[in-house]
């Protein structure tokens, strides 16, 4: 089943925003990945299709954008800031403490399929660092501890 | 032209178009302002920030309005705070650029430093060690020492395929973007782009096949660094070691000119091409080549060239046997015979032209064709309403109509389809295709007409008036022609058609209008002018001489057949005497292109076995046969010729072999802009003048009536660009392309 | 009165020559049974050249023809080819598929050696190039190439994905502290 065939009603929405086609190919990413759980080498086709841009040109889209996967993660994607501010505040010590409590390296999904760890360049929250973004939602001024209390929930509540 | 713009670099005053950028005006002085991500042929970007100057306007003051100036009348130059990238600078009016102050030095090396933070320094076995404008620029500009651990530089699994032509080692590239431009805008495949950001930046391909285009091998010559190399050429040799000579493609009617790069080889005992690459010639093929011209050399030394000259014995078998037999038999039976002699359209002038003297002057009885014999029913036309004698593509643009009939330029004339390309998209001019197939310049049509198979002519025809008054307001028009799907009337219908718009809508015999012939090979044009107009022979013949005709289906029967051919083709095989000629890389002469551009080739290699040129053939033949020909070489025979061809009066090997400067600079001594489009050295040719553009010619109107469609015509396939042929069989790295495009077209 | 000096001066150099004769009579020959016996040469002498190898095994040679470059005679033809992992002969992507050198033509000057990135020819000062006709003064890559360590495999090897990916190694990290 295609992403046509699937979607076809939200394809046509957002396509319908854009004077040209080939402008409508990030959210369209954002729709493949939503359904896929990733940009697979299919969907990147289809969505090369559906704006009728070369893959080459929508693989570079998904490649320069790092909210935009090209492997398959896990459940709940983990991204902790380790720019300069946040390394300022401790990220990087935060960052192997997250290492060891999943047992993966940054960049690695746990084997059960739960969680991805990456690092992420800034997501815009200084402020409050170490920040982390799991599935797009901000946790704030993070612990060691209150990271543990966060993956044990997070496994509990599924 | 007379827009210049005054400025000045390091105090030389300089006047050069408006809108030229900084780096070009800097050339016209000699002063080359290193860049990296620079090209003359691409858009700039201003990536690299190798081409940093210091750059000043004239100071205006406010108030007033007016350039102020110091006591001796000098403008003041306010220079701007900090270094400009000169490959995305136009000049302007007065402007001061300095290229040579310590902070513009300064910056060139930190420049330069940083771009080798990542780079592993392999020369000793990259393949553009040698030629390779990161090295050069960095001996020329950049730090003896590096601050950087070579630890901590980038690593990555080398030699990522891209596609089965291209390699990408990934480490070298320096993400100038080069061949991503050159692929968006110039061959229009947008095969490439980068991937990921930062330090993980890489060049990717994701089209199905990967790299999916014709004109791959030129990214390799305009790549600054060793990034990407051919896998024909891939640790081949060491450009040092090679030595170059000028030649021009046998493969399609454009007639680029290329540089055949050739060193000694101990398998092959000898001299071997060991790359071809393309020859700077803005008029012809500007600094690109096809694919297709650039991988189809191996076949001037495959295994299976013929070495000896071969005579059918008693037994009926072809067995070798010596020059002087072979010559004297052939003499023998075309003695008083009815002969008919058949040429293939890839053969040289020089051979031609005897080839046609042969049987002019020397045989009784004879007739001689060219084959394919298709182009040679229109061959006449489309030379005499051809595109003007000053006809320059790059002056196409607004105002213009190019008109493509009845061909796919992309799949017959690669080149040509990059030039017009260029016309229509970056300058404007207008695009009417008319074909029975969709093709890739359909993107760019204005107009698309599409007709039934093989009726190509019958739309001609009957769409003469109306498009001849369409296209009178036009300034100029270009028709590019095909002969796909129709018979030799057919062709011939449609030509005349093409012509009578041409002349009904006033363009005929004007520079920058005419006809383009979409021909199969690089002499079409040149083997028909050489021959003399003979009634073509039907039924059986004593004897039949066919000379490079391949696999040709329209060969006449015979009771003996003589065949000059490079390899034992299925009609070779059958032959009862076959004479092994030489390759085009191994001889000297000169061929015609569709655009009646006239160029010369040069010898690259020595021959191969006893294999002789064909004139020398036709010649020890025609001597025996008893004529007094006495030409020691090819240019004698031109020289001849061109006394007696009244298209090519005035020309001889001097004239064609007279190169001119050519703008941009690419070459240089030091390979300044990367790759080796080469420095013409050989000549850029001469185009000869259409006869429409002679006084005296009477260009009428002549009425057309399309034959009927003729059904074996339809059998024809489509002209693809790797279609199956005895040479790109040989190919060491097309042939898989070839069995693709076979398989497609039996699919179809 | 004459002296002994007087005498011997009178007999002219004779006796003088006698006493070297002498001398020399009881001293080593200065002269080598050459090739039965050979001279210490010094280890710097450039003699005729070795293509060395790693000691496991892997020809140090990268084919990248640089020696051909260097040489003032134009001695030496190198021609390269791809090395992969099933059958690798050097480190790297690249190595030396014909490798000659034309001893007549050689003059000894080690710019070869002076232009290798990876020292892997190396003008030593044992054996002498010698024969009888000229193309047996031609020496192919299988006369140059060193042989393999005791214990270990020649090339080509089957090598691990991975392992030899460098043709050159890297240099040592340069002090820059001022």
């Amino acid at each position: 089943m295609t992403l046509k065939d699937k979607r076809s009603a939200d394809i046509e929405i957002i396509l319908s925003k854009y004077p040209t086609k080939r402008s409508a190919v990030m959210p369209l990413l954002y729709l493949a990945q939503e359904e896929y759980g990733y940009c697979s080498d299919e969907a990147i086709r289809e969505v090369a299709d559906l704006t009728a841009l070369d893959p080459t040109e929508v693989k570079s889209v998904v490649g320069f954008y790092t909210m935009f996967f090209e492997e398959k993660t896990g459940q709940y994607v983990i991204e902790v800031c380790d720019d300069l501010p946040c390394a300022l505040k401790g990220a990087d010590a935060f960052v192997h403490h997250c290492e060891r409590k999943l047992g993966v390296r940054a960049g690695q999904t746990t084997p059960d399929g739960k969680f991805t760890l990456r690092t992420v360049m800034c997501i815009a929250a200084c402020d409050r660092a170490p920040v982390a973004q799991v599935n797009r939602e901000y946790r704030y001024s993070l612990t060691p501890d209150g990271f543990d209390k966060m993956v044990d929930e997070l496994k509990g509540t599924v | 032209m007379a827009d210049l713009i005054n400025l000045t670099i390091d105090g030389i005053p300089v006047a050069v178009p408006r809108g030229m950028v900084i780096v070009d005006a800097a050339k016209k002085i000699d002063n080359d302002i290193p860049v990296f991500c620079y090209h003359p042929k691409l858009k700039p970007v201003g990536m690299c920030r190798m081409c940093l100057v210091d750059v000043g306007t004239p100071k205006i003051d406010p108030a007033t309005k007016q350039v102020v100036r110091t006591e001796d009348g000098k403008p003041v130059i306010a220079w701007m705070p900090k270094l400009q990238t000169a490959c995305t600078t136009p000049v302007s009016e007065g402007m001061a650029v300095r290229t040579n102050t310590k902070q513009v030095l300064d910056a060139r090396n930190n420049v330069l430093e940083f771009l080798l933070t990542s780079h592993p320094l392999d020369c000793p076995i990259c393949d553009k060690g040698g030629e390779c404008p990161l090295q050069n620029l960095t001996l020329a500009h950049g730090p003896g020492l590096s601050r950087f651990e070579y630890e901590a530089k980038q690593h990555n699994a080398k030699h990522v395929p891209l596609g089965d032509l291209i390699f990408l080692d990934r480490e070298r590239c320096i993400q100038c973007s080069r061949c991503i431009r050159f692929q968006d805008d110039v061959a229009d495949d947008h095969v490439l782009q980068f991937h990921d950001r930062g330090r993980h930046m890489e060049i990717v391909t994701f089209s199905d096949p990967p790299f999916d285009s014709y004109f791959g091998g030129n990214t390799t010559d305009i790549c600054p660094v060793g990034a990407l190399t051919t896998a024909d050429f891939r640790f081949k040799a060491r450009p040092w070691e090679l030595d170059s000579t000028p030649s021009v493609c046998t493969h399609c009617p454009v007639g680029c000119n290329i540089s055949l790069n050739t060193r000694l080889e101990t398998r092959t005992g000898g001299h071997e091409i060991k790359r071809v690459m393309p020859r700077q010639n803005e008029q012809v093929n500007e600094i690109w080549t096809c694919d297709k011209g650039r991988f189809v050399h191996h076949f001037t030394r495959a295994e299976d060239r013929l070495t000896h000259p071969l005579v059918r014995d008693a037994r009926g078998k072809l067995v070798e046997s010596t020059w002087e037999a072979a010559l004297q038999l052939v003499a023998d039976k075309a003695r008083g015979a009815r002969v008919s002699g058949v040429i293939g359209d890839r053969i040289a002038n020089e051979d031609a032209h005897l080839f046609g003297s042969l049987f002019s002057d020397v045989l009784k009885d004879g007739a001689v064709a060219m084959s394919p014999a298709i182009p040679a029913a229109y061959a006449d036309i489309a030379r005499a309403y051809g595109v003007g004698k000053d006809t320059d593509f790059k002056q196409l643009g607004k105002g213009d109509t190019i008109l493509v009939v009845n061909g796919d330029l992309e799949e017959s004339a690669p080149v040509w389809f990059l030039r017009l390309r260029q016309a229509v998209v970056d300058r404007g001019a207008k695009l009417v295709i008319a074909h029975d197939r969709s093709s890739k310049m359909h993107r760019y049509a204005s107009r698309i007409v599409t007709y039934e198979l093989g009726m190509a002519a019958h739309w001609a025809s009957e769409q003469t008036t109306e498009l001849s008054a369409e296209l009178k307001s036009a300034r100029n028009v270009l028709i590019v022609f095909g002969d796909e799907k129709l018979s030799a009337e057919g062709a011939r219908s449609l030509a005349r058609s093409l012509a009578n718009i041409l002349i009904e809508s006033g363009h005929a015999g004007k520079a920058n209008s005419g006809l383009l012939p979409l021909y199969p090979h690089a002499n079409t044009q040149g083997v028909f002018d050489m021959l003399p107009a003979t009634t073509v022979t039907t039924g059986k013949v004593d004897v039949a001489w066919l000379v490079g005709v391949g696999n040709a289906a329209d060969v006449p029967q015979a009771d003996f057949t003589v065949v000059q051919e490079l390899f034992l083709t299925d009609i070779a095989n059958n032959a009862d005497v076959v004479l092994p000629a030489l390759s085009f890389a191994e001889r000297d002469g000169s061929f015609t292109s569709g655009d009646r551009r006239v160029q010369r080739f040069y010898r690259a290699l020595p021959g191969l076995g006893q294999g002789k040129p064909d004139w020398w053939i036709i010649q020890e033949v025609a001597k025996r046969l008893g004529a007094t020909w006495q030409y020691h070489g090819t240019s004698e025979v031109f020289a001849q010729m061109a006394q007696h061809n009244p298209y090519y009066a005035g020309l001889s090997y001097e004239t064609l072999s007279q190169a001119e400067p050519q703008w941009p600079p690419v070459g240089r001594a030091d390979l300044y802009y990367g790759g080796t489009a080469y420095d013409n050295s050989g000549g850029i040719g001469s185009r000869y003048a259409a006869p429409a553009e002679q006084s005296g010619f009477n260009s009428s109107l002549e009425p057309v009536v399309a034959p009927p469609v003729d059904m074996e015509a339809l059998q024809h396939l489509p002209h693809t660009l790797y279609q199956d042929g005895e040479l790109i069989r040989r190919s060491k790295v097309l042939s898989g392309h070839v069995r693709a495009q076979r398989k497609e077209a039996e699919t179809a | 009165m004459s002296s002994v000096r007087d005498i011997l001066s009178r007999l002219g150099g004779i006796p003088v020559g006698f006493a070297t004769v002498f001398k020399t009579f009881f001293r080593k020959p200065v002269t080598v049974q050459y090739p039965e016996k050979q001279k210490p040469m010094s280890a710097r002498f450039r003699g005729r050249h070795h293509l060395k190898r790693y000691d496991d095994g892997l020809e140090k040679c990268i084919g990248c023809a640089l020696c051909a470059a260097a040489c003032p005679s134009d001695a030496i033809y190198v021609e390269a080819a791809e090395n992969n992992n099933d059958k690798r002969f050097s480190p790297g992507e690249r190595y030396a598929k014909t490798y000659e050198i034309n001893m007549l033509r050689c003059i000894f000057c080690g710019y070869c050696e002076d232009a290798c990135p990876t020292n892997a020819i190396i003008l030593e000062p044992i054996e002498f190039p010698t024969g009888y006709t000229r193309e047996g003064m031609i020496y192919t890559k299988d006369k140059l190439l060193e042989p393999a360590p005791a214990g270990v495999q020649g090339t080509p090897q089957a090598t691990p994905a991975g392992k030899f990916e460098r043709a050159i190694l890297p240099f040592p990290p340069i002090d820059v502290s001022v």
